[in-house]
Parts: C-alpha cells; sequence; structure tokens
C-alpha cells in the first residue's frame, strides 16, 4: 500500500518517459501506451478507496538534514484521496482526448507533457512535507506553459501562455517566501504534526503569502486574469486538466496546509478573504453572462464555483467545511466534462463564438445529451453532484455568513441564466454552423472518455454521503471551526439523504 | 622569530603545479610550431588534474604560509575547487574545431592557466597585496584572453572596454587598500579587523573604495556596464570562463573581507547589500531584451551575483556554505549552457544568437533538453541545483534583518523577471518546429563532457543537496 503511492505518483511521468523511446511515425502505439498508463494510473488510485476517515497509507524517508530538516513524506489520507482520485480520473480521460488534438507529428510530445503534468499534481495531492508541496507546486507551470505556448499554434496562445507563467510563478515565489520565512522559524519542511509558535504578526504574514499563492492558482477575483485567455486558448485536454484538476491546489493547499498551521492568522484574515469569495462569485456569474466565446464562458462560471469554496472555508462552519472537498471533485468533474465537451464541439464547427453556430442536437443527439447534464449538473440541478455540493455549503454558511450566502445564492441563480444561455444558443434553435463543417455525431472513444466523469457527477448526486463519509471529519481544519450551535448544523444537514450529521 | 619567510610548500602546492602546467605548455608549443592544440589542452586539463590531487591534502586544514599572507582554509578550498573545475572545462571547450584562440593556442593555453593561477592566489589571499596581486595577474592575462577572437572587431572592442574599465577597477582597489593600510597600520585582514571594530573616516572611505574595485570585478550594478559588451565579444570558451572563473575568485575575497573584517551587521555593508539589490533587478531587468545568448548570460552572471551576495547577509558562517552552493550551482549550470552553446557552433559563436535556437528541440533534442535544464536552474526551478540554491539564499536573507529582508524580496522580484528572460529560451526551441533553415550543429565529445557533468551536478544537487554537504571540508566549522 506504502510503496503503490510512488508508483500512482509516478507511474505517468514513467509511462510519458517510455513514450520519448516510442518513433513519432508510430502513433497507435503512442496511443496505446499512453492510455494504458493513464488507465492503470487510475485504477490503481481506487486501491487507496478502502482508507477510511481514521487510517492513512504514509510514507516518510529523511531526505535533507542540517540548518532544518525535510523528508520525502507522501501520504494518502482521507483528506487527499478523493484528490488523487479526482485527478486520474480527469488524467486518463485527458489522455484519451488528446488523441484527437494537434498536429499529429507532435502528438508525443503533447502525451508526454501531458503524462508529466499529471505526475506534478499527483505529486502536490500527495505532499505532505513543505519543500516536497513547493517542488511541485513550481514545477507544474512547465508542461502547462510548454502545452500552451507549443500546440495551440496561435499568438493568442502564446501570448496566454506567457501571462500564466508569470501569474502563477509570481504566485509561486510569494508561496516561497512564506514558507521560507516560516522554516526559517521552525527549522523543518516537515510540519503537520510540528508543534510550533509563531508570534502573531508573522503568523499574519505567512498566512497572507500562502493565502495570495492560493487565490492566484485557484484563482480568485483580482487575481484572475490569467485564468481567461489560458482557459479560451488551451486544447482541451489540457484545459480539462487545469480547470479539473490544477484549480484545486490552492484549496487543497489551505485544508491541507494553510488552516492547519495558521488557525489564528486564518482567522484574522477570513474577513478580507470573504469579500474576495463573494466578489469571485458574483463577478464570475455576470461575466460568465456576458460571454460570448463558450470556454471564456465556462472559465468564469468556474471563477464563480471556486469563489463559493473559498466563501465554505472562511465562513468556519463545520457543514460548509466539511462539504467543500465534495464541492472540489464535484466542480473538478463537471469542469473537465464541459471542457472536453466544448473541445468536441470546437472541433466539429471550428469556432468557440455563441452566435456563430447553434442547432447541433439536430445532428449529434447524444452530445446533446452529454452536454445537457454536464450543463444541468454545473447550475446545480438536484440529483447531481453540483447541486449536493453547493447546497451544504450555503446551508453551512448561512449559519455565520448570512449576508454573503445571501450574495453567493444571486450567483447560484445566475448560474442558470449563463448555463442556459450555452446549453440552448449551442445544441437548440435552428441548425446554424460556419464554413460547412460536419456535424459529425460523438464517436464512442469520445463517448466513453467523458462517460465516466458524469457517471461519477451523477453517482455524486444521488448519493453525495458516500463521498462526504470518506472525507475527514475531524481534521485539524474542523477543529478551529467555531459551531454556533451544532444542533442546528445537524438538523440542516439531515434534510438530505446520506449525508454526514 | 626568525628573519625571512617560512615557506609551507604543501600549501602552495596546486599553485605550483599549476604553474608548472603552464610553462610547460609554452615550451612544448616554442619546442615544436605544428604541435596539435589538443596536445596542449591536455597538459592543461592534466596540470588541473594535478593541481587537484595537489589540493586534497588541503582537504579539511587550515594553514597559513609566507608569514601569514596565504592561507589554504574554508574560504579557499571549495573556490579553489572550483577553479580548477572551470579551467578543465574551458579547455575542453576550446579544443573544437572552431575555437578562437588567435591562432596561438600556447600562448593561450598559458594564459587560460596564468589567469586561474590568479584566481586561486586571490581565494588564498590572506593581506591587501596578495588581494591585488591575485586579481592583476587574473585581470591581466583575461584582457588579452578577451581579444584572442583578433579579427573580430567585436573582440578587440571587448578587449580595449575590459582593460579600461579594468584598469580602473584596479586603480580604485589599490587606492583603497592604500587609505586601509593607513587607518590600520597594517596590510593583514586581521589588523584590518581590529580597526573595523572602531572605524574612522579613513577606515570607511578605503574600505568603500575597496568595495568599488571588487564591485567592478564582480560586474555589479552600477559597475556593471563593461559586462555585456565583453561577454559578447570575447571568444566563447573565454566568455564562459570568465562568467564563472571571475566571480568565484572575487566572491572568495568578498567572503573573506566580510567574515574576517567586517560581520555581517556590519554598517560597512550596507553599500554591498544595495549593490546587490541593484544588480538582482537591474540584471535581470536588462536581460529581457537580450536576443544574444552571450550577452543574455552577461546580464544574467549581474544578476546571479547579486543573489550570491544575498547569501553574506545572514547570521553566522552558515552563509559561506550557502555562497558555495550557489556558486557551485552556478558554475555548473553556467559552464554547461556555455558547453551547448560550444557544442553547436563547433566552438563558434554561430548558437549565441537566440533565433539559432528556433525549434532545436525537435533537430538536436538531447543538447536542447541540456540548455532547458541548464536555464531552469538559473531560473530557479524546482529540482535543480539553481532551485535549492536559492532557498539556502532566502534562509540566509531572512536572518539578516531588514537588509536581509530587502534582498529577500529583490530576488524573489527578480526571479520571477528571469522566468520570462529564461524561459524565453527553452520557448524558443520548443515552440517554433518549422520555418528557417537550421544552421549546421556540432557533435564534437570534449563539450558532451562539459555538458553532461553540469547536467549531472545540477540534477544530482539539485534533487540531493546533501551529497554536496558532505562533499564540503570545512562544514562543521562553517556550521558553528
Amino acid at each position: 500500500m506504502v510503496n503503490l503511492i510512488n508508483t500512482v505518483i509516478f507511474l505517468p511521468l514513467a509511462t510519458g518517459l517510455v513514450l520519448l523511446f516510442v518513433p513519432r511515425t508510430a502513433p497507435s502505439v503512442l496511443k496505446g501506451i499512453a492510455l494504458a498508463g493513464a488507465i492503470a494510473t487510475f485504477l490503481l488510485s481506487l486501491a487507496f478507496l478502502p482508507i477510511g476517515t481514521t487510517s492513512a497509507a504514509d510514507l516518510s524517508v529523511p531526505w535533507i538534514s542540517g540548518s532544518w530538516l525535510a523528508s520525502y513524506h507522501v501520504r494518502i489520507d482521507a483528506l487527499r484521496l478523493f484528490f488523487v482520485i479526482l485527478t486520474t480520473l480527469v488524467g486518463a480521460g485527458s489522455v484519451w482526448a488528446a488523441f484527437s488534438y494537434g498536429i499529429a507529428a507532435r502528438l508525443r510530445g503533447f502525451l508526454f507533457l501531458l503524462l508529466a503534468f499529471e505526475t506534478t499534481l499527483l505529486g502536490l495531492f500527495t505532499a505532505a512535507d513543505l519543500l516536497l508541496f513547493y517542488i511541485y507546486w513550481d514545477l507544474m507551470l512547465i508542461p502547462v506553459f510548454l502545452l500552451l505556448s507549443g500546440y495551440a499554434g496561435t499568438d493568442q496562445a502564446r501570448r496566454a501562455a506567457w501571462g500564466y507563467l508569470i501569474y502563477n510563478g509570481a504566485g509561486g515565489l510569494v508561496l516561497l517566501l512564506g514558507i521560507i520565512a516560516l522554516v526559517s522559524q521552525v527549522h523543518s519542511f516537515e510540519l503537520p504534526g510540528a508543534a510550533f509558535t509563531l508570534s502573531a504578526p508573522l503568523e499574519w504574514w505567512i498566512f497572507g503569502a500562502f493565502a495570495i499563492a492560493f487565490l492566484v492558482k485557484t484563482p480568485a477575483f483580482p487575481f484572475h486574469s490569467w485564468m481567461p485567455p489560458t482557459y479560451t486558448y488551451s486544447p482541451a485536454p489540457l484545459v480539462a486538466m487545469v480547470s479539473g484538476v490544477q484549480s484545486k491546489a490552492g484549496l487543497f493547499g489551505l485544508l491541507a496546509f494553510a488552516l492547519p498551521l495558521f488557525p489564528h492568522a486564518a482567522h484574522s484574515w477570513a474577513p478580507a478573504l470573504l469579500v474576495v469569495a463573494v466578489l469571485s462569485i458574483l463577478y464570475g456569474a455576470f461575466a460568465a453572462i456576458g460571454e460570448r466565446d463558450a470556454k471564456t464562458l465556462i472559465a468564469f462560471s468556474s471563477l464563480s464555483h471556486l469563489g463559493l469554496v473559498w466563501l465554505a472555508l472562511f465562513a468556519f462552519n463545520i457543514t460548509s467545511v466539511s462539504s467543500s472537498i465534495l464541492m472540489l471533485v464535484s466542480h473538478g468533474l463537471i469542469a473537465a466534462a464541459l471542457f472536453l465537451l466544448l473541445g468536441f464541439v470546437e472541433e466539429r464547427v471550428r469556432t468557440r463564438e455563441l452566435s456563430q453556430f447553434g442547432g447541433l442536437s439536430l445532428r449529434a443527439p447524444r452530445l446533446a445529451v452529454f452536454m445537457l447534464i454536464a450543463s444541468m449538473a454545473a447550475l446545480g440541478l438536484p440529483g447531481l453532484s453540483g447541486f449536493a455540493g453547493e447546497f451544504l455549503i450555503l446551508i453551512g454558511t448561512w449559519q455565520t455568513q448570512p449576508v454573503y450566502t445571501l450574495l453567493a445564492l444571486i450567483a447560484v441563480i445566475l448560474a442558470s441564466v449563463y448555463m442556459l444561455k450555452l446549453f440552448q444558443s449551442t445544441m437548440h434553435g435552428p441548425e446554424r454552423v460556419p464554413y460547412q463543417a460536419a456535424i459529425i455525431e460523438m464517436r464512442p472513444r469520445e463517448m466513453l472518455l467523458v462517460a465516466p466523469l458524469l457517471a461519477a457527477i451523477v453517482f455524486l448526486g444521488v448519493w453525495p454521503g458516500w463521498l462526504n463519509d470518506r472525507t475527514p471529519s475531524t481534521v485539524d481544519t474542523r477543529s478551529m471551526v467555531q459551531t454556533t450551535s451544532p444542533v442546528d448544523t445537524k438538523s440542516a444537514a439531515a434534510g438530505l439523504p446520506g449525508t454526514r450529521s | 622569530m626568525p628573519v625571512g619567510v617560512s615557506i609551507s610548500w604543501p600549501v602552495l602546492a596546486p599553485i605550483v603545479a599549476l604553474t608548472a602546467g603552464g610553462l610547460l605548455i609554452m615550451l612544448v608549443d616554442l619546442m615544436s610550431r605544428k604541435v596539435d592544440r589538443a596536445v596542449l589542452y591536455g597538459i592543461g586539463v592534466a596540470s588541473c588534474a594535478a593541481a587537484f590531487v595537489a589540493m586534497l591534502p588541503l582537504y579539511g586544514r587550515e594553514e597559513v604560509t609566507l608569514s601569514g599572507a596565504f592561507a589554504s582554509d574554508r574560504f579557499s578550498w571549495t573556490f579553489d575547487a572550483l577553479l580548477l573545475l572551470t579551467l578543465a572545462i574551458t579547455f575542453l571547450l576550446s579544443s573544437l574545431r572552431k575555437s578562437e584562440d588567435g591562432g596561438n593556442a600556447g600562448a593561450y593555453g598559458a594564459l587560460v592557466i596564468f589567469c586561474t593561477i590568479g584566481g586561486m592566489v586571490m581565494a588564498g589571499a590572506n593581506n591587501l597585496i596578495i588581494i591585488f596581486l591575485g586579481i592583476e595577474q587574473l585581470s591581466l592575462a583575461l584582457y588579452v584572453l578577451a581579444g584572442t577572437g583578433f579579427p573580430r572587431e567585436a573582440s578587440q572592442e571587448a578587449a580595449l572596454k575590459y582593460v579600461l574599465l579594468g584598469s580602473l577597477a584596479s586603480g580604485f582597489l589599490i587606492f583603497g587598500s592604500a587609505l586601509l593600510y593607513g587607518a590600520s597600520g597594517g596590510i593583514g585582514l586581521t589588523a584590518l579587523a581590529a580597526a573595523a571594530a572602531s572605524p574612522n573616516g579613513l577606515f570607511v572611505a578605503g574600505f568603500a573604495l575597496f568595495l568599488v574595485g571588487l564591485a567592478f570585478k564582480l560586474a555589479l550594478v552600477p559597475f556593471h556596464t563593461w559586462a555585456p559588451d565583453v561577454y559578447e565579444g570575447s571568444p566563447l570558451a573565454v566568455t564562459g570562463f570568465m562568467a564563472v572563473a571571475v566571480k568565484v575568485a572575487a566572491f572568495a575575497v568578498l567572503a573573506r573581507v566580510v567574515y574576517v573584517v567586517a560581520g555581517h551587521d556590519s554598517v560597512a555593508l550596507i553599500p554591498l547589500w544595495i549593490l546587490a539589490i541593484l544588480s538582482m533587478l537591474v540584471g535581470n531587468l536588462g536581460a529581457i531584451r537580450q536576443r544574444n545568448l552571450k550577452r543574455l548570460l552577461g546580464y544574467s552572471s549581474i544578476a546571479q551575483a547579486g543573489y550570491v551576495i544575498v547569501a553574506l547577509s545572514g547570521v553566522g558562517s552558515g552563509g559561506l556554505t550557502t555562497m558555495l552552493f550557489y556558486l557551485t550551482a552556478y558554475a555548473l549550470t553556467t559552464l554547461g549552457a556555455f558547453g551547448v552553446m560550444a557544442l553547436l557552433g563547433d566552438g563558434s559563436d554561430s548558437y549565441a544568437d537566440l533565433d539559432s535556437y528556433r525549434g532545436l528541440l525537435f533537430r538536436r533534442p538531447l543538447p536542447a533538453a541540456a540548455m532547458a535544464l541548464f536555464f531552469f536552474s538559473l531560473a530557479g526551478i524546482p529540482a535543480t541545483a539553481g532551485f535549492y540554491g536559492k532557498i539556502l539564499l532566502l534562509q540566509q536573507a531572512f536572518s539578516g534583518g531588514p537588509w536581509g529582508l530587502a534582498m529577500a524580496v529583490s530576488l524573489v522580484f527578480g526571479t520571477l523577471v528571469s522566468f520570462y528572460v529564461y524561459g524565453k529560451v527553452v520557448w524558443y526551441m520548443y515552440a517554433y518546429s518549422e520555418g528557417e533553415a537550421a544552421l549546421p550543429t556540432g557533435n564534437a565529445l570534449a563539450p558532451w563532457i562539459a555538458v553532461t557533468a553540469g547536467a549531472l551536478g545540477t540534477i544530482v544537487f539539485g534533487i540531493l543537496p546533501q551529497i554536496f554537504y558532505a562533499s564540503q571540508p570545512f562544514l562543521t566549522a562553517a556550521a558553528k
């Protein structure tokens, strides 16, 4: 079990390295190896499902000693499990989706970078040592930068790549300052579990550094300007990974490191972060309504949905905090599915402009059904995973932050507006396509690779408690939650089938 | 006390070995004009090895000789080792088909060796006169080497600029040394330390002039203006040598002066911190628009010198180890990058132009990947030696009070700018697969050795920095 962690982390990278030795002229071999590696990683990651809220697979090897200590400490526990599975699931889908993407001669490089990106994400989500966490945090920039600049082939994509690199690089460096400031005090990178005390101002500054880095990565409102171009111009398999998985890195960092390490500073930063969260929720929703590019629209809706998770965490209510992982996983599945499906649409009609095409459901009814499920999940239709996460979070935040919750509710309503607009203008209405593009029905491969994501969305929608029971109920984050009245929480959450009370 | 000077030959043995090698090269060249330069440079590499063997008995020992004027101690051993590594790699890169040597391989080889000896004298120098002697030997030889791309006007220009500004710097140094002598009554660094405890105006002025002289040699902003032109004009192998050896030697002097004379919290060092901050900012910002890699690495070396100074800011002598780690990382990556340039251009400058790297990853994947690795390391991307070096530097800065904090912020900002600078090179190799007619690329063995050594060091020290510490002779002393 313990050794399996490293296998799961490095199998994608190893697969990618094997690809480099396969001739570029043998695309079917390349595809076969890449897909086998990605699917094997997913299946192996499922082996960790039996981990309950009390056990963990933990591997710690001393790494650096001297003026400070660092370990190669990887861990899969209840907190990390679903981030890992989300990564391997979306990773497999993205690798498969990449088969039809880009120039055939550069397929090998594309698959290699995508698999390397998956390894950095898995490394990040399993890291239990701050140095290791930071290494993956920064390494992640390279595959995304190269994929974005090298494969979309347009000048906008290249500009987007630089925007991505500089913004996220800046966030990473701020995080590095915070980490080193902390380690200069406590002389160890292996912090969770270590007992230490920081002076209040120092803790405030360090948490601030972490928070800014996480806000950039997620992203949240004032730090989001790298996101729309990155999401819009990225090839679909890449953006499915970035928006489905990488956007969770910051919030994972909060849950795994920042909140448990700096509980006091988290409380003093909360008022500011709550404002940021609500601004993201509202700004994302309004921007999505006005957007005419399908991928940019989903980008802004992501901003809005992930803002809700920031609200959930800093409302410090046990229901909202404990539902945040459900919301994150759900958003990852929905965003990945939507971006992959929009990739198929773009491949067929060669545009993303909503005004340029429509009525696809006539010729491609299956594509329309898939799209319908994903959009309904994104707007929060009950019975799909998006609803469960949003509902539980709003129940929780209502108890501590009623004003912000009301504002967030506006965005939930707006979500119906923009998601319905997206669905209607692409799938319904008279058939309109530019350039005589041929609308072909979804191929079996395309259905197969999106189907698991949709299945998971439906499963989590009808049985959210399955996931909630497997995520921690008593991690450090929860211990600092000020529950105003536990009885209320219980009765409120009891309204939903299968929820933990 | 006996009259005369006691000489401890083991301490001087590395220098003697190198000198013998240099003389041998001249002699062989003199005897037979037709001798292949591979033979001459082979002698050069052999003398590096001999000097290194001569250094081994000094591992972990602190000794002084020549009545305290020259030492082998924690300020010299690793610096010397780095200088020898640089010298050996320079010989490898100079041996290529199109390498420029001014048509006189014997003189070229001997000069590179004497230059390195100057650096080793600087690293061991324990008084002002020996410091000056070392600096002058290093510089004079390097002025000539900068001009060995002789028929090219850029090379002549480089030599002339270097000699003019370098002499100015020497003037500052010697004038500063004279004032320091006047203020302290001695030329030994320990005598200076006594005077530094209660500095008078004379001492401050002398120390400032001395720092200015060193800053010229290190190309710290605002004394950096010569560097980009000289780096661009000099022959490729000489530029690589310059970028590493001069910095290593000058930092050895600086470290000794800071630790023995001043102490990290001394007010006298505030100008140094300001120079470091300016260098990190100007070096990185200046590199943004460069399209010639030699010039780009020139600006980069300005910024990297600024980073290295951060190591001196913190409490305790742990900073010395940090400095050595970062310098080692810098040496490996920079020499590696010059190695790739030399490899591809067969020793010529044809791969100094950024445009020649278009789509290189698809034509020559291995050199391109190595180049990407070196530039990632210079930028401080994780899992490279440059990354761990920056972590150490930041830690050092955080223990250095408000100036340390200011430097940490500048370092981080400079690093961010450098993401663009170094990222651009990687992007060129990667983002364009077709277009211009590809330049011919070389594939000689010698630069491959340099590239492989650089890449291995960059990765190994980046992932397992512990290995570097284990190799350090004075770590226990330094950790105190």
